[in-house]
């Protein structure tokens, strides 16, 4: 694999350039996992069945003709809750909100899975950061100070019951920003969008980039995590001019320069590549991609599949470069 | 004075109500006692991370009456993020040496296992923190407590009202846990010990990153809920470095000088909690847990190694937790 950038019109065009055969070998390597079940375990070793690592997979294996896919959709459809959410393992009645939206997101080009769709997309727009009720808002507005945040401005939870948290308030804008109309009960989208971008802005760190969501911790500002800055920036793709949101990028691409682990390299590839960065530095990290499919991880495995095809990766999470 | 029958009828409904109300209060909270007749504690003098520190471990190990032939051990230890400088995880020597006491006294298999709170990318975090390399030299199976199976595990005590969680089966099968925590203040639970190292066998992908919903329930009673239900057979404490201030990620370095020991996760957390200077029983869930999980009085402790003796200065703490202070 071989990160390289080239001239197209004014601006540098981040491309990738990927050796056919690891990104083959990868790719062959996520399809021999899946279960027979349709769906895939977090780990390689297991035989459970885990959503997060089956959306993730589903968008890698989305367009190339390996893996059973149809297997890998109707895992999904019949994993739903009633209640339209997803759980994050099978046999588990709560919803999550991450693996809800990428399910959501999983499912974008399958056109019996809108209904499926829709009723994820309502149980998302129910699914509220406990902070927006009155009383939790005035406790962290009077006795409860020590974490810097604005409980106004709130996204998504990881799962109900919690406050609003980074990643999962990135993946439900992505979801929601791929609703297939505005009607139907369905028209607080943007104003949920909208918040949950201010709730973004609002938890960034000091120094450039997010974490989980503290931004500050008893007056102490708190240190970025890539992936997490990743994720918050594929959300915010529309707002590229925004401070928080250029600083966030030049963190990312410090932070990257350096960066051997899968996981993280993977997301910092695919938010570079949404800002036509030129991911050059990646270059050097050349060993750990080609080293995925050596990973227990099978969402590393995924996700680094998605890396190394970002032009694909990017429209399935419905960003533009 | 005559109660008529409307005042009787009255006032025996009132009180069936109020016990109703009030019985939950005194009922205790645990299901069973885990409490050992006697509990061992050794503090051991170890002022730096050196490849010593696998003959000290063996040596004080030896002390201690446990079997592990046979067994899968699994090491857990505190590993929540990276921030160069800070002194937040437990140190991957000290985990290497324990790794290699457990194998010598006969340990079928071992591997070492955490779920990380701050930090998704467990990877990033072994590979920051050395604990990637030193890991694969020695042969060990690393397991992502956050991403393995799980299973849902019915709760054996009722502290948060939760009626079970889901855990991770690695942890589930051990026979034989070892909590190794990192000896360090903790802005929301004043300590952060071999108890509520615990936190971290929580997997992040049912429960969020942090593991937001245990705060919700009230994160002293989450860990004595989780020490219930998964007990601590052994403890091996890094307080070599220790942390005071604003823990768990952004307090000061404390050269302590101790690795604390115990058979019992009470007394090791009460000892930890006394070298820091702390009264143990000011910190809810070492008082709690004394009445069920082990015990926290030094007259039941038998001590090896060196004597307990409190700092001078006791660990900085933040404001909210200064009543923890023995001085």
């Amino acid at each position: 694999m071989r990160f390289d950038s080239k001239d197209v019109w004014h601006y540098k065009m981040p491309t990738v350039t990927t050796d056919p055969l690891v990104l083959s070998s990868v790719i062959a390597e996520l399809a021999l996992r899946q279960l027979p079940c349709g769906g895939w375990s977090a780990l390689a070793s297991s035989t459970q069945p885990a959503i997060e690592p089956t959306c993730y997979a589903t968008m890698a294996l989305g367009s190339v003709p390996v893996g059973d896919i149809e297997r890998a959709h109707d895992f999904l459809l019949r994993t739903q809750n009633p209640d339209g959410s997803w759980p994050v393992v099978l046999g588990d009645d709560q919803g999550g909100t991450y693996v809800t939206s990428l399910a959501v997101l999983a499912l974008r080009d399958l056109l019996p899975a809108i209904p499926a769709r829709l009723r994820a997309i309502h149980w998302l727009l129910h699914c509220v950061g406990k902070e927006s009720n009155w009383i939790w808002k005035w406790k962290f507005r009077t006795a409860d100070r020590h974490v810097r945040f604005d409980p106004e401005k709130y996204g998504w939870p990881w799962f109900p019951d919690t406050i609003s948290w980074v990643v999962p308030t990135a993946f439900s804008i992505l979801a929601l920003n791929q609703t297939p109309c505005s009607c139907d009960g369905l028209e607080g989208i943007t104003l949920r969008v909208d918040r949950g971008i201010q709730m973004l802005f609002d938890r960034a760190c000091p120094g450039g980039g997010w974490n989980a969501g503290n931004g500050v911790v008893y007056e102490c500002p708190m240190a970025p995590h890539i992936d997490d800055t990743a994720i918050a920036l594929l959300a915010l793709r529309e707002r590229d001019q925004h401070p928080i949101v250029q600083t966030a990028v030049q963190y990312l691409e410090q932070a990257a320069s350096t960066l051997a682990a899968p996981w993280s390299l993977s997301w910092a590839s695919l938010a570079l590549a949404a800002y036509r960065r030129p991911i050059r530095p990646l270059a050097g990290s050349r060993p750990a991609l080609s080293d995925f499919s050596n990973t227990q991880d099978t969402a590393t495995l995924a996700v680094g599949c998605l890396a190394l095809d970002p032009t694909r990766a990017l429209s399935t999470f419905g960003v533009t470069p | 004075m005559s109660v008529t029958r409307r005042e009787l009828i009255i006032g025996s409904a009132a009180l069936a109500a109020g016990s109703v109300v009030t019985t939950p209060f005194f009922l205790p909270k645990f299901h069973s006692d885990h409490r050992l007749k006697r509990s061992r504690v050794a503090v051991l003098n170890a002022h730096q991370y050196s490849q010593d520190l696998d003959q000290i471990l063996a040596a004080a190990l030896r002390q201690f009456p446990i079997n592990v032939k046979g067994k899968t051990v699994v090491l857990k230890p505190n590993l929540v993020d990276y921030i160069p400088g800070n002194a937040i995880n437990t140190h991957p020597l000290l985990v290497l040496a324990a790794a290699e006491s457990f194998r010598r006294m006969g340990a079928k298999s071992l591997l070492v296992a955490e779920g990380p709170g701050h930090q998704r990318d467990t990877q990033l975090v072994l590979s920051q923190t050395g604990y990637e390399q030193s890991l694969r030299e020695e042969r060990i199976r690393f397991v992502d407590l956050n991403r393995d199976e799980l299973i849902r595990t019915p709760l054996c005590a009722s502290y948060t009202g939760m009626k079970d969680l889901w855990l991770p089966r690695t942890v589930l099968e051990a026979d034989f846990l070892v909590s190794m925590p990192k000896i360090k203040a903790h802005h929301w639970s004043g300590v952060t010990l071999s108890m509520k190292n615990m936190f971290g066998i929580v997997p992040g992908s049912r429960y969020g990153w942090p593991k937001n919903i245990l705060h919700w329930k009230g994160i002293q009673e989450t860990i004595l809920d989780l020490c219930a239900t998964v007990p601590i057979h052994f403890v091996i404490a890094d307080g070599i470095v220790a942390m005071e201030g604003n823990g768990p990620l952004n307090g000061t370095a404390r050269n302590l000088g101790k690795i604390v020991l115990a058979d019992d996760p009470v007394a090791a957390d009460a000892t930890c909690a006394r070298l820091m200077g702390f009264l143990p029983d000011r910190v809810s869930h070492i008082h709690e847990g004394s009445k069920f999980l082990g015990t926290a009085s030094p007259a039941r402790i038998e001590q090896l190694g060196e004597t307990v003796a409190s700092p001078a200065k006791p660990f900085g703490v933040v404001s909210e937790f200064r009543y923890l202070q023995a001085l």
